[in-house]
């Protein structure tokens, strides 16, 4: 334990190799701006020094690594992983040495560990609002295609759920081994099902495969256009839309944070970027629920005075504070963040928000409250909206 | 990838909890709490007068546990039970078995367990449930062979009818009384044996 705060270790976790290499460079990033920001002046009255270490992409990798940051630099806080395999390797090391992670990423629910903060999506906060608003706009027979594991499973079979109890049928589902570009078959199976349209659970090359190939069909046949059968995503990051361009144009994306934000602390926040960052250009959800992570973290240490997991825990729970994306609060029952989905379009480029609900959504990692299907009104508000304080 | 089709919900349900006061109890509350199920916890026993209708799961010591503990006979808890195990020692893992565990955890509880136990035991307890009322049931149908073969026997020497038509005959009757047709049979054997034959000779 640090007894003064004046320089805390914290380990900082990322993947910039592999398959999901675009998203862990841009947590990387985002955690490594805030860093730099806080270091710079003195708003929390401490400084964080970064652990980094890299895995690879190997999620054999985590687990060693993270035991690593705390077995050699002291540190009791980790940000990163962006997976929920690598998550799951690095929680026993947490376990055994009272380390606490911080996890910026979007992923499936249940789970809510005491030694996580949860600052990205579950999926109440996801494909639920997602299908709530594609499927009275498009129809209700959705294809899902998503990467060989536990992401593109669950997040499709509560997909699947919400489709059949609207009466579906869900058209397709396939998977595709992480990394495996051959996607030929499922787009074959989509030219002959005709779905009104595609949940993409696919990550990395493989969704950038699938998209390039989809944009053919499309062009092919314009009656399998993203305006006619659009792709929807949970997980597409403003950098992999600019690497892609019209490929991955017309798709539609739910997150808490989009670039193209038009608030106050969406431009104060890029305002920082391009001081601290100049060469991050895109910037994503995953970018941006690090970066928050990281002043939550500060926000906790300075609360508790000290870097004890438990003492911090409980200071994030009182801090009041803005992040690029809104006001932040971790609900006390489940460490995860109450979060305002955002719905945009892609664009050559970036993103344009087309639905902002502007109502903060509690998490329910387990889905025990929320309705698993789509309101027959999709007008009406969902019953466990938050009340967040309201914070100038 | 899965056989459920829809997700398992608990919100609303309730819980008993019987474990002396511990982090172990605090762990499954937090984690109750999460999946929307309230509850209760007993100790050293539950109450004699336990509305167990009110109840959906039960969660119980393993370790310091004992028959005395439960309004019911072991194996006979009218909900689904989760052992707490903390010694694996087989004589306690006997009388959890005994006690009807339809899943477990294993002590220390941390942050997770408590939603897979429940789902699990869920399945397991419905399972059981529907097996001991379709084992019930054949139970009852067995028993009522005999009288069947009985009542088939009495109509042929009574109407000097073949055993088909014998048999015809019972299960129109029975279905005119809307019965089942064991329970036809056992009244005209019994109807027989008191000396009041009724047949209907339609």
């Amino acid at each position: 334990m640090t007894s003064s705060l004046q320089t805390v270790p914290v380990g900082v976790l990322f993947s910039t190799s592999g398959p999901y290499a675009a998203l862990g460079r841009e947590g990387l990033a985002g955690a490594m701006l805030a860093i730099a920001e806080i270091n710079a002046d003195d708003q929390y009255g401490l400084k964080l020094a970064a652990q980094v270490r890299d895995p690879r992409g190997s999620t054999e990798q985590y687990a060693a690594m993270a035991a690593d940051i705390v077995g050699t630099t002291g540190a009791r806080h980790i940000l990163g992983c962006t997976t929920s395999w690598s998550r799951k390797e690095v929680i026993p090391v947490l376990e055994k040495s009272a380390t606490m992670l911080w996890y910026s990423c979007p992923y499936e629910g249940f789970e809510a560990h005491d030694q996580v903060i949860y600052l990205g999506a579950c999926p109440n906060q996801h494909i639920l609002p997602l299908l709530a608003f594609a499927l009275p706009r498009f129809g209700t027979n959705g294809y899902l295609v998503g990467s060989n594991y536990i992401w593109g499973w669950e997040t499709n079979r509560i997909a699947r759920d919400i489709i059949e109890a609207a009466g579906g049928p869900v058209a397709g589902e396939r998977y595709v081994p992480l990394g495996d570009v051959d996607i030929g078959r499922i787009i074959e199976e989509i030219r002959t099902k005709r779905p009104a349209f595609v949940v993409n659970t696919l990550i990395g090359p493989s969704s950038y495969a699938f998209l390039a190939a989809y944009h053919a069909l499309g062009q092919a046949d314009q009656t399998f256009s993203q305006d006619v059968r659009p792709v929807l995503s949970c997980n597409f990051a403003e950098s992999e839309v600019a690497q892609l361009g019209a490929v991955a144009a017309g798709q539609y994306a739910i997150s808490p944070y989009f670039q193209s934000l038009a608030t106050p602390e969406n431009r104060r926040f890029l305002d920082t970027a391009k001081q601290f960052a100049p060469d991050a250009v895109h910037i994503s959800a995953f970018f941006a629920q690090a970066y928050a992570a990281v002043h939550l973290l500060a926000a906790g240490l300075a609360g508790a005075g000290t870097d004890a997991t438990d003492a911090v825990r409980e200071a994030t729970k009182f801090v009041s504070m803005t992040a690029p994306f809104g006001p932040i609060e971790i609900d006390d029952a489940t460490n995860h963040a109450v979060l305002t989905p955002r719905i945009a379009r892609a664009v050559v480029g970036g993103f344009d928000i087309v639905s902002d609900m502007e109502t903060a959504i509690r998490p329910d990692p387990y889905l025990a409250y929320s309705p698993v299907a789509v309101a027959s009104d999709p007008a009406a508000p969902s019953p466990r909206v938050s009340h967040l304080r309201v914070i100038k | 990838m899965s056989q459920f089709k829809t997700t398992p919900k608990f919100d609303g349900q309730c819980a008993l909890i019987l474990h002396r006061p511990h982090p172990v109890v605090d762990a499954i509350t937090r984690q109750l709490t999460q999946l929307g199920v309230r509850y209760q916890t007993h100790w050293p026993e539950l109450p004699a007068d336990l509305d167990a209708a009110a109840f959906n799961h039960l969660f119980y010591d393993a370790d310091m546990g004992h028959d005395g503990q439960f309004p019911w006979a072991p194996g006979k808890a009218p909900m689904l039970s989760i052992a707490l195990i903390g010694s694996e020692a087989p004589g306690r893992l006997a009388w959890a078995i005994r006690l009807g565990a339809d899943a477990h955890l294993l002590k220390p509880i941390g942050s997770g367990g408590i939603f897979a136990a429940l789902v699990i035991a869920s399945q397991a307890f419905e399972s059981r449930a529907a097996q001991a009322a379709e084992l019930s049931d054949l139970r009852e149908r067995l028993a009522g062979r005999q009288v069947l073969a009985e009542a088939t026997a009495c109509l042929m020497m009574l109407d000097n009818i073949s055993a088909d038509a014998a048999y015809e005959r019972l299960r129109r009757t029975a279905m005119t009384e809307r019965k089942s047709i064991e329970a036809m049979a056992l009244q005209i054997v019994e109807q027989l044996r008191s000396g009041h034959v009724r047949t209907d000779r339609a």
